[in-house]
Parts: C-alpha cells; sequence; structure tokens
C-alpha cells in the first residue's frame, strides 16, 4: 500500500525551476531511497513531503502530494500536526541545547501527549531504546545531548523524531557525518524503524541506498529518472542515465 | 549497449584488464583444442605434449581472473553491468579453465594411443572437433562484441553438436565391436568424443553468461538437445 503519493510535483526557487513534474509513489512500511547527484533535487523533493520549503520564502511548490490519501499542500493544512506524523532526521546531528531527556520529551510534551510525569518518563524510555541508545545513556539522562559523540547525537535526533509517533520518518543523508560504525548502527536502526514507520532516505552512498532501502529513486537535473525496486535499480536499472550514475560514468 | 568510461580512470584499466585477461585465456583454449584433435588425428605426441605442457597457462589465468574479480569485488563494489561483467567473468574463466583440462585429457589419451586410427574414425572425430571450436571460437567473438545475438546462435547450434557427438559415438561402438585387440584404443575414443560433446556444454554456459552479462536476464527455456545417448550401445 502506497503512504505517500505525489503527483506531478513541480518546484521553483524564484525564476528557477528545481523540480519538473516529480511523480512518486512510496510504498507504507518500507525504505525508500534518494539518490543523484548534487542540486538533482533529491533534497527538495524530500522537503516537499512535509512541507519544510514552506519556510524559504522564494520557494513555491506546485502539485498533489497525498499523505494517507491527505493533500498536504492544502491551505488548511495544519502544518505543525504534519511535521508531528512526518519527522525529519538532517545530515548533522542537531540535538537541543537541552538534556538528553528534555531533548526526547520536548515534542510529546508540545503535542500534549503525555497525561503525567510518568507517562512522559515512558515516552522518553521507549524511544531511546527502539533508537537503540538508552543502554548508553540512561545513566546520564540530565546531561547536554551535546556531550555525545556524532553517532550518539544522530540516533538521539533519531529518538527525538520518533518520540512523537510519526507515521513517516524522512532522513536527509543521516550517515554522512558518521563513521562506518555509527553508520552501521543507524543502518540497523533504519531496518528496525520500518516495521512501524515509512521511511524516505536521500544519501549519496550507492551502497547505503543498496543496502537498507527496498525501493531507489534516482533523481537528476530537477527530473525523477527512474525508480524502482532497489534490487532492480543495483543490478539492471532500465534507464542508460541511471546506469551511468551508479557504475560510476557520470559527467 | 556501448558504455561510457568510468570517472576513475583506474577502475575502467581494471576491468578491461579483465575482459583481456579472459579473451586472451579463450584463445588459449581455442589454440588447446583444436591442436589436441590435429594431434589424435594425426597421431602426432609432439603436439599432444605441447597442449598438455601449455594447460598450466590457462590454469593461471584462471587464478590471475579469479584474483582480479576478488579485488574488483572488494575494492570498488561494482554495480548493475559492471557487476555482471565481473561476476560472468570468474564464471566464464571457469568454464573455460575445464574446456583446457578436457583437451589436455584428450591429448593424454592420443599419448596412449600409438597406432592410425581408421580414416572413418578420424574423420567422424575431426567432424565434431571442427563444429565444437567453430563454437568456441564464435561464443569469444560474441564475448568480446558483446553480442546476445551471436550467443544465442551458438546456445541453439548446440543442439547439431549432440547430433554429431552421438554419431561419432556410434561409430566408436562400431570400432569397438569390430574386434577384441580394439578394446583399449576405442575406449579412449569413447572418453574423447565425450570430452569434446562436454567442451560443447562449456561452450553454451559460456553462451548463456554472455546473454546474461549483456540483458540483465537469463536466456529462457531448455537448453536445445539433440538426440538422445546412447546408453549401453543401444540406442
Amino acid at each position: 500500500m502506497n503512504k505517500i503519493e505525489a503527483k506531478k510535483v513541480n518546484v521553483f526557487y524564484g525564476d528557477k525551476q528545481a523540480l519538473f513534474d516529480i511523480n512518486m509513489d512510496i510504498p507504507e512500511r518500507q525504505v525508500t531511497a534518494l539518490i543523484g547527484p548534487s542540486g538533482c533535487g533529491k533534497s527538495t523533493f524530500l522537503r516537499c513531503l512535509n512541507r519544510m520549503n514552506d519556510v524559504i520564502e522564494i520557494c513555491k511548490v506546485e502539485g498533489e502530494i497525498k499523505i494517507n490519501d491527505y493533500d498536504i499542500n492544502q491551505k488548511s493544512t495544519d502544518v505543525v500536526r504534519l511535521r508531528e506524523k512526518i519527522g525529519m532526521v538532517f545530515q548533522k546531528p542537531n540535538p537541543f541545547p537541552k538534556t538528553l531527556y528534555e531533548n526526547i520529551s520536548y515534542g510529546p510534551e508540545i503535542h500534549g501527549m503525555a497525561q503525567s510525569k510518568d507517562e512522559l518518563d515512558q515516552i522518553v524510555e521507549d524511544s531511546l531504546k527502539k533508537a537503540a541508545l538508552w543502554n548508553e545513556v540512561k545513566d546520564r539522562l540530565n546531561e547536554p545531548g551535546t556531550g555525545l559523540s556524532g553517532g550518539q547525537q544522530q540516533r538521539l535526533c533519531i529518538a527525538r523524531a520518533i518520540s512523537v509517533k510519526p507515521e513517516v520518518i524522512l532522513m536527509d543523508e543521516p550517515c554522512s557525518a558518521l563513521d562506518p560504525i555509527a553508520t552501521a548502527q543507524i543502518e540497523e536502526l533504519i531496518d528496525e524503524l520500518k516495521k512501524e514507520h515509512t521511511i524516505v532516505i536521500v544519501t549519496h552512498s550507492m551502497s547505503q541506498a543498496a543496502r537498507v532501502s527496498q525501493q531507489t529513486g534516482f533523481f537528476h537535473l530537477g527530473k525523477l529518472i527512474e525508480v524502482g525496486s532497489t534490487d532492480k535499480i543495483f543490478k539492471n536499472p532500465n534507464q542508460q542515465q541511471t546506469q551511468d550514475y551508479i557504475t560510476g560514468r557520470f559527467g | 549497449m556501448t558504455e561510457k568510461p568510468h570517472t576513475v580512470k583506474s577502475y575502467e584499466e581494471q576491468l578491461q584488464q579483465l575482459t583481456n585477461n579472459l579473451v586472451v585465456m579463450g584463445g588459449n583454449c581455442e589454440t588447446a583444442l583444436g591442436n589436441s584433435i590435429k594431434a589424435l588425428c594425426n597421431n602426432d605426441n609432439t603436439i599432444a605434449e605441447a597442449v598438455i605442457d601449455n594447460d598450466t597457462v590457462i590454469d593461471n589465468f584462471e587464478s590471475q581472473i579469479e584474483q582480479e574479480v576478488v579485488d574488483l569485488i572488494a575494492l570498488r563494489q561494482p554495480m548493475a553491468i559492471d557487476l555482471r561483467e565481473t561476476v560472468t567473468a570468474l564464471k566464464i574463466s571457469s568454464d573455460l579453465e575445464r574446456v583446457g583440462d578436457l583437451a589436455k585429457n584428450i591429448s593424454k589419451r592420443t599419448k596412449l594411443i600409438n597406432n592410425n586410427l581408421p580414416d572413418n574414425l578420424t574423420q567422424s572425430i575431426e567432424r565434431v572437433g571442427a563444429i565444437v571450436q567453430k563454437q568456441l571460437k564464435l561464443v569469444l567473438d560474441a564475448y568480446t562484441n558483446r553480442s546476445p545475438e551471436i550467443a544465442v546462435d551458438v546456445w541453439e547450434k548446440d543442439e547439431e553438436v549432440d547430433n554429431l557427438t552421438n554419431l561419432c559415438m556410434e561409430e566408436v561402438i562400431k570400432y569397438l565391436k569390430s574386434g577384441k585387440e580394439n578394446v583399449e584404443y576405442g575406449s579412449h575414443l569413447l572418453f574423447v568424443t565425450k570430452n569434446i560433446e562436454r567442451i560443447g556444454d562449456h561452450v553454451t554456459n559460456i553462451a548463456e553468461q554472455i546473454y546474461f552479462l549483456v540483458n540483465g536476464s537469463y536466456l529462457e527455456g531448455d537448453r536445445p538437445k539433440g538426440s538422445q545417448p546412447i546408453v549401453n550401445g543401444e540406442k
């Protein structure tokens, strides 16, 4: 079943068109990887999925993006509620300059998800456990989040994203600043998270896309050149451009 | 489909080197097969000896290609067409190595045959040998040109190889039956014929690999089979 359906999505930054007629279905509880060279529009597309482009003044998004059959580009959409349902993890870990506990509790608190301190404690614990960070931080929840290593900070950000029980998690190059071990931990986490969440990940690492995703979309110059099962894309893509890119024959 | 060169030149060179080695290895196998049949039919032990000696060269190519494939997988992580290039090179080299072994075996048996064989037998063996040699040459052309069309032609022609092998087998069995003194040489010739047929089978394996290499999908359907092989001398 499709969680997200994008139809004829066009994005403009001022006069410059960044995305051209993107049609893409994103299946539920699977990992979809978006690949392509820098500036191809993959991050722009990712940011369309929770209306993060709204914060860029000159950015204009056209077309239909349906999540659970609801067009999120409608004027009446409550963007804060939308981003509660569609969380995001960025390239550089960006914990709040607060305690580990507060990093996780902030979201559930402002969304009124916990009725008592006990409930909030439970959400914090569950989120950290799901992000495979609990054992490493359970004895120092009152220390600042910024004191963790890069890989731990990124898992903290993932824990923060899942604390509000999003249906979709968007990840924009979540491992680009991490070492191979921390990367493997995040990839293992992605495998676990897909049981409950739909994940869309932008990555420059072809091997990472191949390892973690079930569907892959290849973007080039603002166009979605090819989308299909990851297996097909990396073994025998339909488009010559896709093959040139994944085999390192580009440019 | 002609591919653009890789951005990283050394990667391009490594893949090219792999192809080159396989082509040279194939050339050695062609020579080995041709010479093994020539040696047998002309009762020429010098040529037979050369085939036996040269098998080491073919074996070394296989090890070299295996090493290159492992390096490519470990260090370059090839994808799509490059992955198929790499994996098929490994499989084709293994088929070619067997072709070399079978030719060597023909030559070893040649050395044990000291008399001239009857003309009808040598002609039969030459006939099936010639078609298998042609198949091997064609399949190597298919590899060099990345031509699935030639590969399919080769694959389909295996039926003819099977039929000629069976005819040849019948000749050898007749020879065996014609006198007790023929049992020793006749037995060798049965193996020789079988070896040639096995080389034909390796050639079709290679054809299948080339098809997969270019198209990324497998040749469908059963391989065409010729007439039923003879069991216990009866059809």
